[in-house]
Formats: C-alpha cells, sequence, structure tokens
C-alpha cells in the first residue's frame, strides 16, 4: 500500500482545491448545482410551512438537489417576503407564500409609507392548494343560518366580536370582504395567530370566525363550532352541506392558496426549470397524500393561470385592506 | 378509573413495541441535544425532523417529535448551569442558582438535581395527564384574555420576590423590561413602534436573544476584571452526586414546581414561560434563607426546572383533548398528526385511541429514558469546565452568535444579544439583577395584547376583569400579596428605622 507522502498530499489538496473553484464556473449552466432554498415567511406550523414540507421532500428528487426550508418569520410574513424580494435572482433563494402576499404594498400605502416591496417584486412560479374557507360560529350562539347572523348583526352593529389571526391578515381580509357585502359591521378581535383565534371562538370569548376548513374540521365534527357559509366557488368536500356565499347572495370568493414565487430578474431558463420540477412534485402521490390529510386541496396552477389567477386574487385582497381601512386606536 | 387503566394499558402495548420504543429513544436524544445547543430550539428541531416522518405511521412520528419537545426541556438546563447560557427563556432562572452552585464546585450536584426534578414533574404531568385531561381542557376554555391579564398581574406582583437585590434595583428593571416588549408592530392598529425602520424589529424584541446577552455575554465580559480561580477539579463521583442535605431542600420545591407549572402549562398561549419565573419567585417567598438565593440556592434550581418541565407537558392537554395549540411547538406538533391524517381535536381520543394512548404511554418511558440519559452525561459535561477559561470563553461566545442567529436566521437578533452583552456586564458592575428585566419582556407583549383584548371584548368597560369569577379570583390573590407585603415592608422599616434612630440618638 503507498504511503500518503507530504508531496502526493500537497498535489491531491491542490488538486482538490482547484476542482472546488472552478465547480462553481462550470456550473453556472446547469442550474441546480447547489441547495435551493425556500423561504417560509410564517412562524412553523402555519399554512406555507405545512405545505412547503411535503413540497420540498416533494420536489428533491426531481431538482436533484437538496431542497431546504429557511424560516425567516415576521411582520405577518412581510420579512420574508422582503428576504427573497432584494435576494440574489439566481434561483437558489424562492419564497412559498400564501394569499395575504398581495396585501402588504397595500397596507404600506394606506399608512403612507414606501412599499418594501410589491407585487411585482416576484416572478409567481406555481400555485400548489388551495385552502377552502368557511365562516364558522359558537355551538352556543343561536344562528343556524348565514342569515340569522346578517339580521342580528345589523340589529346591534359592532354588538357581534368576530376574531382572527391578526390585523389585514389572511383570516380578517375574508371577513372583511363578508362584512362590506352583507353591509354589516362587527367588532374585530385580533389575535396572534390561527390557534389563537379558534380558542377565543371555542371559548366564545368571540362568536364568530372565518377560517380554513381544515383547521376547524375536527371541532365542526365534534359538533363545537357551526359552519354557516364557505368561501370558495363550489362547496367544499369536506362540507357538502356547507352553501357558498355566492349560494347565498354575496359575490364573494376567497382560498387560502399557498404559491411559490422567485424574486424578480430570475434568469427565464432557471424559471422554465422549477415550472416543470414543482408540477411532477405537485403530482406525486406522497405530496396529494399529505395535502389531503390536511384537509386542503391540490389546486395546481402553472405560471400562465397562476399569474391571471394572482392578478384577480389581489384585486380581491386590495379591496379587502381598503375596506378594513386604518384602525384608529 | 378501570377504562382509564385499560386504555393506558393499550397505549403501553403500542408504546413498547421494539420500533416505537426506538423512535421515542431517537426523540429523547435529540431533545436532550437540541436543549443544549443555544438557539436551535425545540421548534426549529422539530420542524428540521418533520419530513423526515412523512414514511412513518402517526403514532412513531408523534412519540418521536415530542419527545424532541419534553427531551429539550432536560438539556436546557445544562448550558444554563455550567455556562450561565439560557438554552431557552424557560432556562433562564436556572442560569441564576444553578451558574452558582457550579461557582460553587457543585455543578454536578445541580445538573442532577435539574435531571430529577425534571423527571418527577414529567412523570407528574403525565400522570395529571391520563386521569384528567378532558375535564382539565374545559377549564383552559374558560381561559380568554380577561383571565390572562389577572394572570399576569399576579405574574408582575411576583417579580417583587424574585430578585437578590433592592425592590427599587428590581422595579427598574422590570420597569425597563416592559418598555422595551412595547416595541413592534402595535396588533391592534399595525402601527410600527419604535421599530427605526427595520422591518425585524416589527415583531419586537426577542427574548432569546436578550436573554443569551444579559446573562452569557455580560458574565463572559465581566470576567476577565475578576480573579478567577476555578473550582473544578477532576471531579470525583461522589462529589457529582447531591448531598442528602441538597437532596432534602429540593424535594418540597420539586412538587410545588410540577403542581404550579402544569396548571400554568395548560393554559392556551404563552404563559408557560413565566412558569419557571413564578416558580422561582415562590421558592424565594417562602424560603428560610432568601438571602441564599442568587448565591446558589439548591430550591432556586430544582423548582424552576421542575415547573419548566411540568408545563411542557401541561401543554398537551388542549392538544390533545381540544385540538387546540397551547404554544408554536404544539401547533407543529399538531400540524405534523394532521400531515399524518390524525386531525387532533375533541375527538381524537374516540377516533385515534392507539395514537392517543400510545403517546401518553411513550412519554411515561420517555421520561425515564431521558433521566438514565443525562445522569450518566452529568460526569462528562462537569468536565467542560475544566477546559482552561482561554480556549472556553472564545468558545462559548461563538456559540452565543450562532445559536441566536440559529432561531430567527437574523443578523438583527445578533446584533440586540451584543448589545444586551453590554448592557449586561453595565448592569453587573452596577449591581442590578437583570432576571426581572427578562421577565419584563417576556409579560409586557402578552399582558398588552390580552388587555386590550378584553377591553374590546367588554367595549371599553373595566368591569369585564370584576365579572368574571377567575380574573376576580386572581386579581383578589394578587391584591392580598400586595397589602401584605406592603404590610410587611412598612413594618420592618418602621422598627429599622426607630432602631437606627435610637442608635444615632
Amino acid at each position: 500500500m503507498d504511503r500518503i507522502d507530504r508531496r502526493n498530499f500537497v498535489v491531491g489538496s491542490a488538486a482538490a482545491a482547484a476542482t472546488m473553484a472552478t465547480g462553481p464556473v462550470l456550473a453556472q449552466d446547469a442550474y441546480p448545482s447547489r441547495p435551493v432554498t425556500f423561504v417560509n415567511p410564517f412562524p412553523p406550523g402555519g399554512a406555507a410551512d405545512v405545505v412547503g414540507r411535503p413540497f420540498a421532500t416533494a420536489i428533491e428528487p426531481f431538482l436533484k438537489q437538496p431542497a431546504v426550508i429557511d424560516t425567516k418569520a415576521g411582520a405577518a410574513g412581510a420579512v420574508g417576503a422582503q428576504y427573497v424580494a432584494s435576494a440574489k435572482p439566481d434561483g437558489y433563494t424562492l419564497l412559498l407564500h400564501i394569499v395575504s402576499i398581495s396585501g402588504f404594498a397595500e397596507v404600506d400605502i394606506l399608512f403612507g409609507r414606501e412599499p418594501k416591496f410589491t407585487r411585482d417584486s416576484f416572478i409567481p412560479i406555481a400555485r400548489f392548494t388551495e385552502g377552502p374557507m368557511a365562516l364558522v360560529v359558537n355551538e352556543r350562539q343561536p344562528y343556524q343560518t348565514l342569515k340569522d347572523l346578517v339580521d342580528d348583526a345589523k340589529k346591534r352593529p359592532n354588538g357581534i366580536l368576530f376574531s382572527s389571526s391578526g390585523l389585514y391578515g389572511a383570516l380578517h381580509l375574508p371577513t372583511a370582504l363578508f362584512m362590506q357585502a352583507a353591509d354589516v359591521q362587527m367588532r374585530h378581535l385580533p389575535t396572534a395567530g390561527g390557534g389563537p383565534a379558534l380558542t377565543a371562538l371555542l371559548g366564545n370569548n368571540a362568536q364568530v370566525l372565518v377560517s380554513s376548513i381544515a383547521a376547524i374540521n375536527a371541532q365542526a365534527k365534534a359538533g363545537k363550532v357551526k359552519a354557516l357559509a364557505c368561501f370558495s366557488s363550489k362547496r367544499a368536500a369536506s362540507m357538502p352541506d356547507v352553501p357558498t356565499m355566492k349560494e347565498l347572495g354575496y359575490d364573494i370568493e376567497f382560498s387560502l392558496w399557498v404559491g411559490l414565487f422567485a424574486p424578480k430578474g430570475t434568469p427565464d431558463a432557471v424559471i422554465k426549470r422549477l415550472r416543470a420540477d414543482a408540477r411532477q412534485a405537485v403530482a406525486t402521490p406522497a405530496f396529494g397524500k399529505a395535502i389531503d390529510n390536511l384537509g386542503d386541496v391540490v389546486a395546481y396552477l402553472d405560471q400562465p393561470e397562476f399569474a391571471k389567477f394572482w392578478d384577480v386574487d389581489a384585486k380581491r385582497v386590495e379591496s379587502a385592506v381598503r375596506s378594513i381601512g386604518k384602525v384608529a386606536g | 378509573m378501570d377504562t382509564v387503566f385499560d386504555s393506558l394499558l393499550l397505549g403501553f402495548s403500542v408504546a413498547l413495541r421494539p420500533d416505537v420504543l426506538w423512535f421515542a429513544f431517537v426523540g429523547c436524544v435529540v431533545g436532550t441535544l437540541v436543549g443544549m445547543l443555544p438557539g436551535i430550539g425545540p421548534l426549529a428541531g422539530i420542524s428540521i425532523l418533520l419530513p423526515l416522518t412523512f414514511g412513518l405511521d402517526a403514532t412513531k412520528a408523534i412519540v418521536m417529535l415530542a419527545g424532541i419537545y419534553y427531551g429539550s426541556q432536560y438539556g436546557g438546563s445544562t448550558t444554563s448551569i455550567l455556562l450561565r447560557i439560557p438554552g431557552e427563556a424557560a432556562s433562564v432562572m436556572t442560569c441564576i442558582d444553578g451558574n452558582a452552585m457550579a461557582k460553587n464546585g457543585r455543578a454536578g450536584a445541580a445538573l442532577c438535581i435539574a435531571a430529577v426534578g425534571s423527571f418527577v414533574a414529567g412523570t407528574f404531568g403525565v400522570i395529571v395527564l391520563t386521569l384528567v385531561a378532558p375535564p382539565l381542557a374545559g377549564f383552559a376554555l374558560g381561559f380568554g384574555s380577561p383571565e390572562y391579564t389577572a394572570l399576569l398581574v399576579l405574574g408582575l406582583i411576583f417579580l417583587a420576590y424574585m430578585s437578590t437585590t433592592s425592590l427599587t434595583r428590581t422595579l427598574l428593571m422590570a420597569a425597563l423590561g416592559l418598555l422595551l416588549g412595547t416595541i413592534g408592530i402595535d396588533m391592534m392598529t399595525g402601527h410600527f413602534r419604535y421599530s427605526f425602520g427595520i422591518a425585524e424589529l416589527g415583531d419586537g424584541i426577542g427574548i432569546i436573544p436578550v436573554a443569551v446577552g444579559l446573562f452569557g455575554l455580560g458574565e463572559l465580559l465581566a470576567t476577565p476584571s475578576r480573579q478567577v480561580t476555578s473550582n473544578v477539579t477532576s471531579p470525583r463521583l461522589r462529589e457529582l452526586l447531591p448531598t442528602r442535605e441538597e437532596w432534602r431542600q429540593s424535594a418540597m420545591p420539586i412538587a410545588r414546581g410540577s403542581v404550579l407549572g402544569f396548571l400554568i402549562g395548560i393554559i392556551p398561549g404563552s404563559a408557560h414561560i413565566i412558569s419557571s419565573f413564578i416558580s422561582y419567585a415562590l421558592e424565594r417567598r417562602i424560603s428560610r434563607q432568601p438571602e441564599q438565593f442568587g448565591k446558589g440556592a439548591v430550591a432556586g434550581v430544582a423548582g424552576p426546572e421542575a415547573a419548566n418541565n411540568a408545563a411542557s407537558t401541561g401543554a398537551f392537554v388542549p392538544m390533545l383533548a381540544l385540538g387546540l395549540p397551547t404554544g408554536p411547538v404544539i401547533a407543529v406538533l399538531m400540524a405534523a398528526l394532521l400531515i399524518h391524517g390524525v386531525p387532533p381535536g375533541p375527538t381524537l381520543i374516540n377516533d385515534h385511541p392507539n395514537v392517543f394512548w400510545g403517546f401518553v404511554a411513550s412519554m411515561y418511558i420517555g421520561n425515564l429514558m431521558l433521566l438514565l440519559l443525562n445522569l450518566p452525561l452529568v460526569g462528562v459535561f462537569v468536565n467542560l469546565l475544566r477546559i482552561p477559561y482561554a480556549y472556553l470563553y472564545p468558545l462559548i461566545i461563538m456559540f452565543c452568535v450562532i445559536g441566536v442567529y440559529e432561531v430567527n436566521h437574523s443578523i438583527v437578533d445578533v446584533w440586540i444579544m451584543l448589545i444586551f452583552g453590554g448592557v449586561g456586564y453595565a448592569l453587573k458592575k452596577f449591581g442590578f439583577d437583570p432576571a426581572p428585566l427578562v421577565l419584563g419582556l417576556v409579560i409586557a407583549p402578552i399582558f398588552e395584547m390580552s388587555l386590550r383584548q378584553s377591553l374590546i371584548m367588554s367595549d371599553g368597560t373595566w368591569t369585564i376583569f370584576l365579572e368574571r369569577p377567575i380574573a376576580l379570583a386572581l386579581l383578589l390573590v394578587s391584591a392580598a400579596l400586595l397589602t401584605l407585603s406592603a404590610i410587611s415592608m412598612l413594618g420592618r422599616d418602621w422598627r429599622g428605622r426607630l432602631k437606627e434612630a435610637a442608635r444615632s440618638e
């Protein structure tokens, strides 16, 4: 057996170093050549996280590189979005975000602040899932139908309390759209997240909550909360008896979708590769099963359709932000 | 009673299967590591390992992930005691007397007591969980914003008993902490407060960077200006173990900490952090030698460590019985259950008895595993202190920086830690105790939120706090405590002043 003497060692190390140095240069035309980071802008357990982790596991075999989830939570998803908006647009830093991504710029405008990023800062790649949402009330409340609730809310403006995951958040926006459409006023009880919002409803400290069906389905089955209407275009498979807002005469549609975004300026070739890989990842049975278990629906949209959908959806979100307006206090 | 016993038998038949046992073990080992490394808290640990469980069934997944969670509560005490770095917010109080014990050469004893205290509290928590989870969960739901506000008022009153320095200094520090806690987005109106255009400050100042800065870094910076003599010389086995006297002193604090921690733990929200603070204050209040606290009182380690472990077990009650998360870690565990097709909620026990009882039974086994895992490690860890300071301290600073960065991947947090390291140094030099500052920072955002939520609920009427029985009871206890301490303080002062006056004449 050869002994490794010093000269051989030096030559070997130099060769290794040379390979390492040339590696990234060669790799420039072969994206991806190193791990791809998916930024999750919400705390672990949030919508982007629970969809993002099965997605990262599913896309790894197609990327042929590790898919890493990097949690950059803060300011209801604004910190992570801003981080990706200003990241190098090379396809190695991508953003998982939800419906509320459209609202940040509008909120900044409302407060007279310069928006740190807008919708134009991102290239949409794909939408993965749609979480149908429902308006639920505490079981101890007398409301049997949405009409009961609307009638009572008309009788006592600001008398009924609704909880949410936070101001201008993904649970507050659809509630605002509903109040606008039904021309009623309810009092807002903001909390620190979806869990605390549900806790407030179950303890009867708030009477109304708009939530993803996934988060309240177990409570509804146990009879602790009653769903009065859902916000999707069709009735939800898990709640076939609950009418849609449209059926009840309110022209509102809202869902908790999760999509993938790249920063503006990412090369077309990279986007193309990501679209292809994302399509395959979403179609895997493992991803489908995970989403199914969560109570969400795989609702894949490729870039062209997603961009079109996002334009329409952003109009709704912006209108909801404006209808909430600036809160006095 | 029979049904509980039968169910538990079913649980053990699941939990003792070799494959389930293996995953419980993996969870406990990872949890211990995660708890010891500052920064990589249970939240990050669990979410990183979550994808690994996609191939497993729901029981194994939850057994392993939960093991990481309660295992990290064991490990958290190690760095606090040895290096005075709180691995997580709940270990802040362990730093004080635990590290003082280590400096007196009793590091082994402190680690042993922390491990045993955690074991007792964890097991107590699981037993109560087994027997009375559903009714307790109902109690937890009764805890709305007004009750929360009252609880935090009580927490603030306890502040007076918490510190080892004078009352004035304690209150000054607490006020500073409360003020720092107002930094961030106003949850009710969306306005940024004192954020200077830094988006990261929108969420306020994190507890971990402040605690690590004040306790860990501040201590390190102050060390070179002192004569340092290391008391730790090749420890013998007998010196590693607590003495009989130390056991005796820690028995009651462990018992009290277990009950207190569990009760606070089942309340949904982030109040469980204050369980270790309140336990410390309580032990100091009822101790016969309160002057020993801060100088290595065994009760100051035993109580908070037990409280913090019991709270982490208590936190499972609302999740298992109601499907409600008590905090971010539990939210991730719930998401894990959901992904595996087991929706946590009021029907969990009936729909998936295997998962529920298997999980509960695995916690009995996991706690035992953790004890067996942690006790032999005590000897290994104590040797850390034999590393000369010239090598150890730069390493600690590196761990502080990496650890704090890892929590949110935020460079702003590192700056906060460095600044508070300087603050911690100054406080130490001027004889201020940083613990009340941390408690103020913990309480301020939750207190403000629940106070304002209560007032939204009542449409601005303050009597809401007197109309709800739990809130009223808590406020009455606070008032009683305040009166008692005022009377005793006045009394002492009068006598003291009289004596002084007599002497000077």
